[in-house]
């Protein structure tokens, strides 16, 4: 393909008849907020590191009591209407924006959830479409115990996570609803086997989506405990839960380390920068097919940097400040960076996609019902060239950015101890805001997919 | 599959159309209550859902449902009801090839039409051609009437950028100046511009005087513009992509309040942008090449409203459901046109089913003069069956109070230029 495009260019009429729509934030002041927020987080690390004094982040339980839950009924509902939308991947509308399995994966359970879970808690676990049936499996075949994957703690997540990652980033058409529901069935079915094989409570640390949701639920201020039948239901600062976790396996630091790279990949890969670096004419990119090996090898290395560069900071640190600055515990805090990554990168697509999504839900068939008692409406993306608009827009995904960052250093700080040399949290602090501008950047940049 | 039929009617269509006095739309064009029968007729699209094509692609679909919605109230394609199949191709060329390939030997898709970027054109024309499947484009590619393509590909539903860009310099050379200079992207697009304007403003008796062009992922332009001669008459640019608005904002802060010569531009720059967005009054006054005018023309064809009741586009070119939305009107005409050429190339070979493919190519290609109707609402057009390329009227208009106004319509005779391929005598 890369050889077609180059013809492309010899010949005569070979010429894009259009391009990519201007961009409202090209024209935003853009640079001056990177660096305030640089300055902001540097300062408020330098500040705490300084004077060992960080906010508290404080909870309280706010309610308890019998939990009538019904999670299995939930789980059950789940699985079939995952089966329901599976249906849908084959037989529905090849047109991904017109297929409810495309916009209920991606905009639905992909975008719109983890933002709802890092509010109201892990709202995925009651809905996990594997719990029930592994159960009713389990007990048909008289399991009781397991196959020793337990042993590979979070390692069996990292892997789904890495191809899951692949998968949304470099393969050539993730959004085509066949091959989504191809990939999740095939998925759905591993999973189940391996559940069955081993236990439901393996979900819980071997299985991705079940990891991740777990993970940025930490963040949330709104929480619940299940315990013998009983609820407990917690109000907090966000990071609250984090702050009180128990440090991290290597497997969840590669686990979190790995999300943090997909989401700062999945928006490298869009910019000018990366597609000028991988020789592609941005304003005629030739399509995903053209680019999967440089794009696998980019999602690669974007992963070994991150990871390196975790790591690099942390022994640093460590080697400047002693035992208490263990990378288990400091790592928990970079679970808030990439919640707030995961808002601040997809909330376009969540009010651009979220339109066809609800379109989708109102009237799944498209056959002109209205289940969620909507009248009809044409999607509108105005709000993409609407000055006053993108500039909310992008004072939000700055609010997520520096309040992410922000609320890490108090999470690096809490978690590290008062005990810890101030000097010891530099290299932390430089990467943070490393890591601050380039999250900003890469929602100011020219993009070219 | 999203099927469009006579009985499932595009429902957000629907509903937005009650809201707009459909009535006066159905009076037109429903003459009784004609009911298709019969087995479908299927056509494949091959839509940009994703990729960098995708701001058009929603217009496209929006344009292709009510064209469709249209033929079917009247009694569809030869009295059968026709559905539109959509599949994503990801503005992607070798995704396009295996979408053509899904229409026929998955769908069974009587032809595939819709395509809008170049190089999904290029990549999939030749599988069409294998398939032996009628491929109708959109794309404004002067590939089609270059002879690069096959005798399966046409293009009769929107002019050429070659025939769009001779066009202009007449008219230019007449009213804003003869020393030009031009500021285009340095890639193909920018090339075809460049190649073709400089030899038509030269017929004219005008003169290009500088050639900038400025790489493609080139986000700032301020360097750029002290490459402009003093004596530049007319600055001709077709800049696009993300940094369009940073380029007239640049452009703007390097005229200043002084004297700047008179402006030039392709609306692909700005489809789909509201022309009074702040930030582009430096556009004030200037001119552009529309396709089909956003803003309706004071002296809009009798079927100019019509058209645009049914695709749900307001008089100044934006959805009717908000006013911010600006469809990219210049282009997705060639959707609706597009279908209207498949059911009078149906009709006139009696199209029966896919072993008529020939005979539906031959018809088309038989075709000559177009005229203006609602199957044609951008204009009257004239169909060169040896190229397989269709040619018709095209627009200038101005920057006027933030709104485009059209001030001068083509000729279709202005858009010619010599043959340079005779697909009729390939073999099928």
């Amino acid at each position: 393909m890369k050889g077609l495009a180059g013809v492309f260019l010899l010949l005569p009429g070979a010429a894009f008849a259009c391009a990519l729509p201007p961009s409202v934030v090209l024209t935003l002041p853009t640079g001056y907020y990177m660096a305030g927020a640089a300055a902001v987080v540097g300062l408020t690390a330098l500040l705490a590191a300084g004077t060992g004094k960080v906010p508290a982040l404080t909870c309280c339980r706010i309610a308890e009591g019998p939990d009538r839950l019904p999670q299995m009924a939930l789980s059950y509902l789940s699985f079939l209407i995952l089966c329901a939308l599976l249906a849908l991947g084959f037989l529905g509308a090849e047109d991904p924006m017109h297929n409810l399995l495309t916009l209920g994966f991606w905009t639905g359970i992909w975008v719109a959830l983890p933002m709802a879970v890092m509010v109201f808690g892990n709202l995925w676990r009651p809905i996990s479409p594997w719990r029930a049936p592994v159960r009713i499996a389990r007990l048909l075949l008289g399991r009781e115990r397991g196959i020793g994957l337990a042993r590979f703690g979070a390692w069996p997540a990292v892997m789904g996570l890495a191809g899951f990652s692949w998968f949304l980033n470099v393969s050539v058409a993730p959004q085509d609803p066949e091959g989504l529901a191809r990939v999740m069935g095939i998925y759905w079915l591993a999973v189940f086997v391996l559940a069955v094989a081993e236990g439901e409570d393996w979900l819980d640390q071997g299985e991705f989506l079940t990891l991740f949701f777990a993970l940025i639920a930490r963040v949330a201020p709104l929480w619940a405990e299940r315990r013998d039948g009983r609820v407990a239901r917690y109000l907090g600062w966000p990071g609250a839960q984090i702050a009180r976790m128990a440090p991290f396996s290597r497997a969840e630091m590669a686990f979190v380390s790995l999300a943090l790279a997909s989401l700062s990949f999945d928006g490298l890969s869009e910019t000018f920068f990366w597609l000028g670096l991988i020789g592609e004419n941005p304003l005629e990119f030739t399509g995903r097919s053209a680019v999967v090996r440089v794009n696998t090898a980019g999602l690669a290395a974007t992963w070994a940097v991150t990871a390196g560069l975790l790591w690099a900071v942390l022994a640093l640190g460590r080697r400047l400040g002693g035992e208490r600055f263990a990378a288990g515990p400091l790592m928990l805090s970079f679970l808030a960076i990439a919640a707030g990554y995961h808002i601040a990168h997809h909330l376009v697509t969540l009010l651009g996609s979220g339109q066809f999504l609800i379109l989708a839900l109102n009237d799944p068939l498209f056959r002109g019902d209205e289940m969620l008692g909507l009248p009809t409406f044409f999607v509108s993306f105005g709000f993409l060239t609407d000055p006053a608009v993108m500039s909310l827009i992008y004072a939000a995904q700055f609010a997520a950015v520096l309040g992410a960052h922000l609320l890490a250093v108090v999470l690096v700080m809490t978690r590290a101890g008062s005990s810890a040399r101030a000097v010891a949290h530099l290299p932390m602090t430089g990467l943070m805001v490393v890591y601050t501008v380039f999250g900003l950047w890469l929602l100011s940049t020219a993009r070219g997919v | 599959m999203t099927r469009r039929t006579l009985n499932k009617a595009e429902p957000s269509r629907r509903a937005v159309l009650k809201g707009i006095g459909a009535g006066l739309l159905a009076s037109t064009v429903m003459p009784g209550a004609v009911r298709a029968q019969g087995a479908p007729i299927k056509l494949g699209f091959q839509l940009h859902v994703t990729g960098i094509g995708a701001s058009y692609g929603r217009w496209y679909q929006r344009t292709a449902d009510a064209a469709l919605k249209m033929i079917n109230d009247a009694g569809g394609i030869n009295g059968r009801p026709v559905e539109i199949l959509y599949e994503d191709d990801g503005t992607d060329p070798k995704r396009g090839a295996e979408v053509v390939d899904k229409f026929v030997n998955k769908h069974g898709c009587d032809l595939v039409f819709g395509t809008l970027f170049s190089h999904v054109v290029i990549g999939s024309a030749p599988r069409a051609g294998e398939l032996k499947v009628p491929y109708l484009v959109c794309s404004e590619g002067y590939h089609v009437a270059s002879g690069m393509l096959n005798r399966w590909t046409l293009q009769p539903g929107i002019t050429d950028a070659r025939s769009q860009i001779v066009s202009m310099a007449p008219w230019v050379a007449a009213n804003l100046g003869k020393k030009v200079t031009m500021i285009f992207p340095d890639f193909a697009f920018g090339h075809d511009h460049r190649d073709f304007f400089t030899a038509a403003i030269a017929a004219q008796g005008g003169e290009v005087i500088a050639q900038i062009a400025v790489p493609p992922t080139e986000t700032s332009f301020t360097r750029y513009f002290p490459q402009i001669p003093a004596d530049t008459e007319v600055l001709y640019h077709v800049m696009v992509g993300p940094a369009v608005l940073t380029f007239v904002k640049e452009l703007g802060e390097f005229y200043g309040s002084g004297p700047k010569p008179a402006m030039f531009g392709f609306i692909d720059s700005l489809e789909a942008v509201d022309i009074a967005t702040p930030g582009l009054e430096f556009l004030e006054g200037s001119h552009f090449w529309e396709g089909h005018n956003r803003m309706k023309p004071a002296d809009a064809g009798e079927h100019e409203a019509a058209y645009r009741a049914a695709v749900g586009v307001d008089d100044n070119g934006a959805s009717v459901s908000d006013p911010k939305d600006v469809a990219t009107y210049s282009h997705m005409f060639s959707a609706w046109e597009t279908l209207y050429i498949i059911k009078a190339g149906m009709e006139a070979s009696g199209y029966q089913g896919p072993a008529d493919r020939q005979k539906f190519v031959e018809a088309v290609e038989a075709m000559t003069e177009i005229p203006y109707g609602i199957e044609h609402p951008q204009g009257a057009k004239r169909f060169n069956g040896k190229t397989h390329q269709v040619f018709g009227t095209q627009n200038i208009s101005q920057v006027q109070g933030g709104k485009l106004v059209r001030v001068h319509q083509t000729s279709i005779e202005d858009g010619l230029y010599d043959d340079a391929v005779d697909y009729t005598a390939q073999p099928f």
